[in-house]
């Protein structure tokens, strides 16, 4: 009930004050403008499909093989071009080192796509073009990535496609310039929770009602927890206005399961507000704290691609992009807007949590020891 | 019955000795003033009472109980004024009190009820539905205080609840000390405007360097620098005066007559200002001017410490 209180003011009191709340709002929608409309020329809409390369392997009955040279046979005219696997030669190796874009094995269990899960949009096309196909002859369909510990699904779609003409026309489903923007603006707005973390309780210090809510008889448990939910909640709100936003204005592409790519938003908010939080009480002055959390947000910005999109990145480069949280968000929610690909929330809802929980904990120990807030 | 037991308290920031081994007992009813300059260890000592500080030595008691072993009780019985304004801009003073009053388990219409009390009690009842960032500085310290008091505490703590606002706020903040008082609340307040202290306290302790240096009444305070005042009487002619016969009148000390102003030293407790009178009136002495100077806690904290109470 404290903490309901709590949380509640907290919301009340984050929303009163309008100019930031304003402001909160306006800059991404302004940023999302400009550079969903000024870059969009690095965006081809129109993919060629005739540079993908797919090898495979058979091991089914002549039956099924039968069926998938039929396949062969269709999605070479869409200019996809099929090569056997030769013998001794890894296929999935071959698609990690982008030789192929994919690898597909044919067995009388069914067909397995595995792509080199940078979801570009040559491997979906493909995925579509599979799925049909394996819906037509009620073949199971599986796509698997390279990194066999990462995506995993099985694509279930039961109603019957023509699945060239279907999915040469599901390249029109690539994202546009403002549909990677209102991702990629939005989750890194939802990542700028984190200054709001860093003042969370230092507020209540300044403002020397800290005072009172030490003086009352409540836990200061109640009082941490209450604080961070209203500031979650509080940027969800700001973060679902956007979403909403740049989908009836901007006609943003969010797909259909809303639901999920929230998860994840939220997981990243409260990822963003704990290390906010976490940093307030590892340094101390204040100025330092927030220089150093306005850094992180803005590395995490840069090499998360909130300001130009950053394709197939290698080497150093590619473990840098690797470790901003919005790589790992921002790809989820294409893969799941895109691909339909619902697995792909576990894992940046799990390693946002993760590394929330371990900032937190850190806060929690310092918040336990100290005097005061 | 004891609401306040303060034992051997010590408190240490890094080293710095904040407050240093003080005792205070407290009585069901007293207005117990806490007087010191800046820096004295007040606010400190205000805030080990209320919880909010771990004491370094010592122990405190609130209504007989521990503050740190039975920490909800005793925070459920004090209400805090903090020395800054603690209160939220962004909520309007209705908001802000019924936040905090809600903190303490007050629900429904018991808290709308508390809350519109504490607000008429101040005075703001007919702003309840405005923000404090456009109120003044009184109503400001008004809201203040009025976020401590809707829960009903029995031992109210006031640190320098009159800091820098207008005489008619002031007043009316001191009478609500009172009502406060004949309420039966218990109240604690510090101030270092000796004028406050000496008007509204039943008891005083002057703090300095961390450390209590006098305690009692206003009168045991100054009775134990002097028992005498100054009584000086400015008069139009000095031949008809005897100071001899002055000095004969009960209580006066010393008598010396300083060009046209008559200065006598006399015991205070005795009342003999209008002997003096008289004998000056059947000498037909015309009086132009009287001034009696009682020692006040100014006086006190002076001779004590050889500073001024406020610099
Ligand atoms: N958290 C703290 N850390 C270190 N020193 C502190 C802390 N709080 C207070 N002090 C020091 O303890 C001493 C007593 O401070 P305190 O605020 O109790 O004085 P005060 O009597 O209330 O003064 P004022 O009239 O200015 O309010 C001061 O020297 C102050 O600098
Ligand atoms: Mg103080």
């Amino acid at each position: 009930m404290n903490i309901l209180n709590i949380t509640w003011k907290e919301i009340k009191v984050s929303f009163r004050d309008y100019h930031t709340f304003i402001l909160m709002l306006a800059f991404p929608i302004i940023l999302m403008l400009i550079l969903g409309s000024a870059l969009s020329n690095n965006f081809d809409k129109k993919i060629k499909v005739d540079n993908v390369h797919v090898i495979y392997k058979n091991s089914a009955s002549q039956a099924v093989f039968s069926y998938f040279q039929s396949f062969i046979k269709e999605a070479k005219v869409a200019g996809i071009d099929f090569t056997e696997v030769a013998d001794g030669i890894n296929g999935r190796d071959e698609v990690k080192e982008n030789h192929f874009t994919a690898f597909i094995e044919v067995t009388d269990k069914g067909l397995t796509l595995i792509g080199s899960s940078q979801n570009s949009i040559e491997e979906s096309i493909l995925q579509g073009m599979l799925t049909a196909f394996a819906d037509k002859y009620n073949l199971a369909a599986a796509v698997v990535s390279v990194d066999p510990t990462k995506v995993s699904t099985v694509l279930a779609s039961s109603t019957k496609h023509d699945y060239i003409t279907e999915h040469s026309l599901r390249s029109a489903k690539a994202p546009s310039s403002m549909d990677y923007y209102a991702i990629a603006i939005t989750t890194m707005i939802a990542f700028y929770a984190a200054l709001y973390g860093m003042g969370l309780l230092r507020e209540e210090r300044v403002k020397h009602t800290s005072i009172r809510l030490l003086a009352a008889p409540i836990r200061k448990s109640e009082i941490f927890l209450g604080k961070i939910i209203g500031c979650v909640l509080v940027n969800l709100i700001c973060v679902a206005a956007i979403v909403i936003f740049s989908h009836y204005v901007y006609k943003a592409e969010w797909g259909s399961h809303i639901g999920l790519v929230f998860l994840i938003l939220i997981s990243e908010i409260f990822l963003a507000v704990s290390f906010g939080l976490g940093i307030s009480y590892m340094v101390k002055s204040h100025e330092a704290a927030r220089t150093i959390t306005t850094l992180v947000i803005q590395l995490v910005s840069f090499f998360g691609g909130a300001y130009f999109k950053i394709d197939h990145p290698t080497g150093i480069f590619k473990f840098i992009t690797d470790l901003s949280p919005l790589t790992w968000v921002n790809q989820a929610i294409t893969k799941i807007i895109y691909n339909n690909d619902l697995a792909a929330v576990v894992q940046p809802v799990a390693l946002n949590m993760g590394v929330s929980l371990l900032f937190l904990m850190i806060a929690i120990i310092s918040f336990q020891r100290r005097e005061g807030l | 019955m004891k609401v306040l037991e303060v034992k051997n308290l010590t408190k240490k920031f890094d080293g710095f000795i904040a407050v240093d081994n003080i005792s205070l007992s407290i009585n069901e009813g007293e207005i117990f003033g806490l007087l010191g300059p800046n820096g004295a260890g007040k606010s400190t000592t205000i805030n080990l009472i209320a919880g909010l500080l771990r004491s370094s030595e010592g122990e405190i008691k609130i209504l007989g109980k521990n503050n740190m072993k039975h920490s909800r009780y005793t925070k459920m019985n004090i209400g805090i004024v903090p020395q800054d304004l603690a209160i939220y801009e962004d909520l309007t003073a209705f908001e802000n009190v019924k936040f905090f009053a809600g903190l303490y388990g007050l629900r429904g219409t018991e808290l709308t009820d508390r809350v519109q009390e504490a607000l008429e009690f101040v005075g703001l009842l007919d702003m309840q539905r405005a923000y404090p960032k456009n109120f003044s500085g009184g109503m400001k310290r008004r809201l203040n205080i009025a976020c401590a008091i809707a829960h009903r505490p029995k031992l109210i703590i006031m640190d320098e609840p009159t800091v820098g606002i207008d005489p008619h706020s002031r007043n009316y903040i001191l009478q609500s000390i009172h009502k406060l008082n004949e309420m039966g609340c218990t109240i604690i307040y510090t101030s270092h405007y000796m004028e406050e202290v000496e008007e509204i306290c039943t008891r005083i302790s002057i703090m300095d360097h961390g450390k209590v240096i006098a305690e009692g009444t206003k009168e045991q305070l100054i009775a134990i620098i002097t028992n005498t005042k100054d009584i000086w009487i400015e008069v139009k002619s000095v031949e008809q005066i005897d100071i001899e016969k002055i000095k004969e009148i009960n209580g006066v000390k010393t008598v010396s007559l300083d060009k046209n102003v008559i200065k006598i030293n006399s015991e205070i407790g005795i009342n003999n200002l209008n002997n003096i009178l008289l004998y000056l009136m059947n000498q037909k002495v015309e009086i132009g001017s009287l001034e009696e100077r009682e020692p006040n806690l100014e006086t006190v904290f002076l001779t004590l410490t050889g500073r001024n109470l406020r610099d």
